[in-house]
């Protein structure tokens, strides 16, 4: 599936964009944004609802128009060449969109047509998804009669029919249960593993940590982290975390004096305060627990959702 | 239908260029077998009440109120409304097609945003859906076409000619429909277009009777109609054709379409592509 050989030199990113920029109405979507996807990487974009995820995806793929700075896709820009990107380019939509007149085989095979790749190849490459999908046995049934995770895995499928260099996933995992994301998730891998170039976004950051090379995090129309994973986690945290859930009586801004310099940075939110150290259980045992009395103390390790919690604040979007 | 999800009203849409209106036939032809391979499982019960309508107001009215009224402009009264039948089936078909059905693909399924996210763009998109909606007026037409031919109310062997013509018409139908389709915001809306367009143009197209004693000002409105003019030319063909009539009827049909396409594609760029 994939044309990027190991070793070898990438003539260009996957995707790149600079400045770009897209708003409607007078709602800035995406607010002047810079990053690169390398080929064959998996790229996450994480983010608040209404963060501009979405929108970037949407001008990937050629469903939403871009307003302001560049974007390019494949090497080629994302205005101009639309048609030959979208080519190229495999969407896992947000939203469930499959064909509920026709059977699941039928889904695929109506795809291939609109890629003008011929029935006979087209069948034998349907089949052939089915099978990567695990819903070989449900090829003559109606959409409808599929689980979410079933149809999850139809529309990868779907997406994959025109052997795509590079797909977008929107969200690819929300609604489904721990199996049916497990399922996914293999799926992902075993399409990263033949060199697709794979970008999704998702509000689940141990999806994020388990999926993806590289990611940024967007708030408000702007990239406000990029980078690996674990780097992001290590440079935004620390290694462990301290969430302790303070008494009544407990002072937080005294806590947090008392443990000067021990600790690189705290985060608190109504009675529960994250204090960020390289030991959390060191730090648990420095404390004064007279003076600072607490319900719980848990000693855990940072993880990314720390990150995202600490970037892009605690409170309610919507 | 309340539970439906509004789309919204998007307008018209910014002027697109000329190779951005040109459909890829290949790719139309991808939307069009879609909508074909979805009809072909479900025609039995699809064409059943399109085929009793027009056997309905052929057995009112040309086999009623014919009795009453015997003839009109030398021709029995029922020979006269008989092939505009066809003309009529062949709009109620487009009209439904490309209102309802059209609406529900694009609002309800949501299939557009996956369609448009292929190598298929808007003028594809499009251009297939009419094309498709047109297939299907045809077929209706024929149906039709084939009741009066077997109850003898059709004179003139240039009938054969009919179907390319009500694929014709029929596209012109469709693309009315397609373009009150993209610019409504709610679901509700189609109440007026069937009911202050589709059913009047029904009525006051010369289909039941013809315009001679009436004011000037009817015939201008009529004028007016994609219908009358497909009525023109069905009536012409069954009953011995006057070439030139269905020239300039023909004419009008391709230049309002042609004039008309410009607007869905405008507008569901806007809406699905902004």
């Amino acid at each position: 599936m994939n044309r990027v050989a190991p070793g070898a030199a990438p003539l260009h990113d996957a995707v790149s964009a600079r400045g770009l920029t897209k708003s409607y109405g007078d709602r800035v979507a995406v607010d002047g944004i810079d990053f690169e996807v390398d080929p064959g990487i998996c790229f996450g974009f994480l983010g608040p609802n209404g963060a501009g995820k979405t929108t970037t995806m949407k001008m990937i793929y050629g469903l939403a128009t871009v307003d302001g700075g560049e974007l390019s896709v494949l090497g080629m820009d994302a205005t101009r060449e639309r048609r030959v990107i979208k080519s190229r380019l495999g969407v896992v939509p947000q939203e469930t969109n499959l064909d509920a007149d026709l059977t699941v085989r039928e889904n695929l095979l109506q795809q291939a047509r609109y890629f003008g790749i011929d029935p006979g190849k087209a069948a034998e490459r349907a089949s052939e998804l089915l099978d990567f999908s695990l819903i070989g046995d449900r090829a003559d049934d109606r959409v409808h009669a599929l689980s979410g995770g079933m149809k999850r895995r139809l529309l990868i499928s779907r997406a994959l029919m025109g052997d795509p260099e590079l797909v977008v996933l929107d969200e690819p995992t929300t609604g489904l249960d721990p199996q049916a994301r497990l399922a996914v998730w293999g799926a992902l891998d075993r399409l990263r593993r033949r060199g697709v170039t794979l970008l999704l976004t998702t509000h689940y950051m141990e999806e994020a940590e388990r999926l993806c090379d590289r990611l940024v995090i967007m708030d408000e129309g702007r990239i406000v982290a990029e980078g690996r994973p674990a780097d992001l986690v290590r440079s935004h945290v620390g290694r462990e975390v301290l969430e302790l859930k303070l008494d009544e009586g407990c002072d937080p801004d005294r806590l947090i004096a008392s443990l000067d310099g021990r600790i690189q940075g705290h985060d608190l939110s109504e009675r529960t305060l994250m204090l960020y150290a390289d030991n959390a259980e060191a730090v648990l045992e420095q404390l004064d627990h007279d003076a600072f009395p607490t319900e719980s103390a848990l000693a855990r390790r940072a993880t990314l959702e720390d990150v995202f919690l600490r970037l892009t604040g605690r409170s309610l979007r919507e | 239908m309340a539970m439906l999800e509004e789309p919204g009203y998007a307008g018209i849409g910014p002027r697109v260029p000329l190779r951005e209106l040109v459909p890829i036939p290949r790719l139309a032809g991808a939307v069009w077998l879609r909508n074909a391979r979805v009809f072909s499982k479900l025609w039995r019960g699809a064409l059943l009440p399109t085929f009793l309508d027009p056997f309905l107001y052929l057995l009112a009215l040309g086999f009623g109120l014919g009795t009453y009224v015997a003839h009109i402009n030398g021709i029995p009264y029922k020979d006269f409304i008989a092939p505009g039948l066809i003309a009529s089936a062949a709009m109620w078909s487009s009209a439904f097609e490309t209102t309802y059905n059209v609406y529900f693909r694009m609002n309800e399924l949501r299939l557009y945003d996956n369609v448009l996210s292929t190598p298929v763009e808007v003028q594809d998109l499009v251009a297939g859906d009419l094309a498709w909606s047109a297939t299907r007026a045809t077929v209706y037409g024929i149906v039709v076409l084939a009741v009066i031919a077997i109850f003898g109310l059709v004179s003139s062997w240039w009938a054969l000619l009919i179907p390319p013509f009500v694929l014709l018409g029929a596209l012109c139908f469709s693309v009315i429909g397609y373009a009150f389709t993209t610019l409504i915001p709610k679901i509700d809306l189609y109440s007026y277009f069937f009911t202050l367009f589709i059913t009047p143009m029904f009525l006051f197209s010369g289909l039941f009777f013809p315009f001679s004693k009436l004011p000037e000002w009817v015939h201008v409105v009529a004028w007016f109609m994609p219908l009358y003019h497909l009525v023109e030319i069905t009536r012409g063909l069954a009953t011995g054709p006057e070439f030139w009539s269905v020239i300039g009827n023909s004419a009008w049909l391709v230049a309002l379409t042609a004039l008309l396409f410009t607007i869905p594609v405008r507008a569901l760029r806007k809406k699905l592509v902004a």
